[in-house]
């Protein structure tokens, strides 16, 4: 809807009274969205915010494509209303920037992890959390932690050797 | 790890409080020496027909820390899909939380993960359930070192005030709710109790 100030400001104000709008900080800038609250966190950053790394896979939390950030977290985007949201958002454009890469971005690229790549971002996000918990991660928790991440191309030796590269550059070596 | 383990419990805070379920009220229970032994093991029959129910069951795994999929929606029984491990902080805070699909408001939706305003994990390792008999799962919700150290009146209020176990008669969706009600379960517990706990052979 396209509405000029003060007509905007009193607009954005009703909705909120009426619980419609609803306020999302993503990847560091804050939004105020006039959705419902109950809309899925995914529709919200790709239909309303153009935000389009996290991908729909099921909907239903079973594939990992829409994985992001909730303060640090790894959640499925498909699965939790905005409405609920209560911390910082981060989508794999958040993570890093072309010019200064996260590892885990860096680590992809250096092994050419992705095939067709529609799975990638999520697993990065995935990766990424990781990581934030186990700075030194082992084969069976790098699996623990990823397996709930699908790559239908069958990726997965290359997840495995780009969470370890990525976790040595982390810590400095 | 302590920072992943605060992550882990602080999961829930990631998601603005959802109209939690109030608190449900413990029944007012029968007086001590008043049940019969044989109510008593029909209270516990009862009992038995929802801790070892799906619904209950497939989180209460004992020393493993992998959740089970059992129960008509799933067909055949075997561990929950994706390798998932619940680690020894059993909310799987080592590695991936379970918050990271159980988080939120429930659904309804056919294979979506289940959630409640609080963190989906893993019962305590002591309180194995899956694939026990009726006798074992007995002795061990009436012995103190294996049931939280709680009476049988703990055990009703337990129930009263753990949303997680709420979940289990209104899973939502097509699954299938355990036995019962919350409340007749919570009857059934003092019933047992009044009886002086008694297990069957």
């Amino acid at each position: 809807m396209q509405v000029t100030f003060p007509a905007q400001a009193l607009y954005l104000w009703e909705r909120r009274l009426e619980g419609y709008t609803v306020k999302l900080t993503v990847n560091g800038a804050e939004h105020f969205i006039d959705v419902e609250p109950e809309m899925p966190l995914l529709w919200v950053l790709r239909d309303e915010l153009g935000i389009t790394g996290p991908k729909y896979g099921c909907g239903i939390a079973q594939c990992g494509a829409c994985t992001v950030h909730i303060d640090g977290m790894a959640v499925r985007s498909c699965s939790v209303e905005v409405g609920a949201v209560e911390g910082e958002v981060t989508t794999i454009e958040g993570l890093g920037t072309p010019d200064s890469l996260h590892a885990v971005q860096a680590a992809w690229v250096e092994h050419q992890v992705a095939q067709c790549g529609y799975c990638q971002s999520g697993q990065i996000m995935a990766a990424a959390s990781l990581l934030e918990m186990n700075s030194d991660p082992t084969d069976e928790d790098i699996d623990a932690a990823m397996s709930a991440n699908l790559c239908r191309c069958g990726t997965y030796p290359r997840i495995r050797a780009a969470v370890k590269t990525a976790a040595s550059r982390m810590n400095g070596a | 790890m302590r920072a992943a383990l605060t992550r882990g419990l602080l999961a829930a805070a990631l998601i603005s409080p959802l109209p939690a379920r109030a608190e449900v009220q413990v029944p007012t229970g029968p007086a001590v020496g008043i049940v019969s032994q044989q109510e008593g093991l029909e209270a516990w029959d009862r009992i038995f027909a929802v801790v070892s129910h799906p619904r209950c069951a497939n989180c209460h795994v004992g020393p493993s820390d992998r959740p089970m999929w059992s129960g008509d929606s799933y067909g055949r029984t075997r561990p929950h899909g994706m390798n998932i491990r619940a680690g020894e902080s059993r909310i799987g805070a080592e590695t991936l939380p379970c918050a990271t699909c159980h988080l939120g408001k429930n659904s309804d939706v056919a294979h979506s993960p289940p959630a409640v305003p609080d963190d989906w994990r893993l019962a305590p390792v002591e309180a194995h359930w899956f694939g026990q008999s009726a006798p074992t799962i007995c002795n061990q919700l009436r012995d103190p070192a294996l049931n939280g150290d709680r009476t049988y009146a703990e055990l009703a209020e337990h129930l009263g005030h753990d949303v997680i176990l709420h979940w289990a008669w209104e899973p939502g969706g097509t699954r299938e709710p355990a036995p019962g009600t919350l409340h007749s379960h919570m009857e059934d517990i003092l019933v047992w109790g009044a009886a002086g706990m008694p297990c069957p052979q």
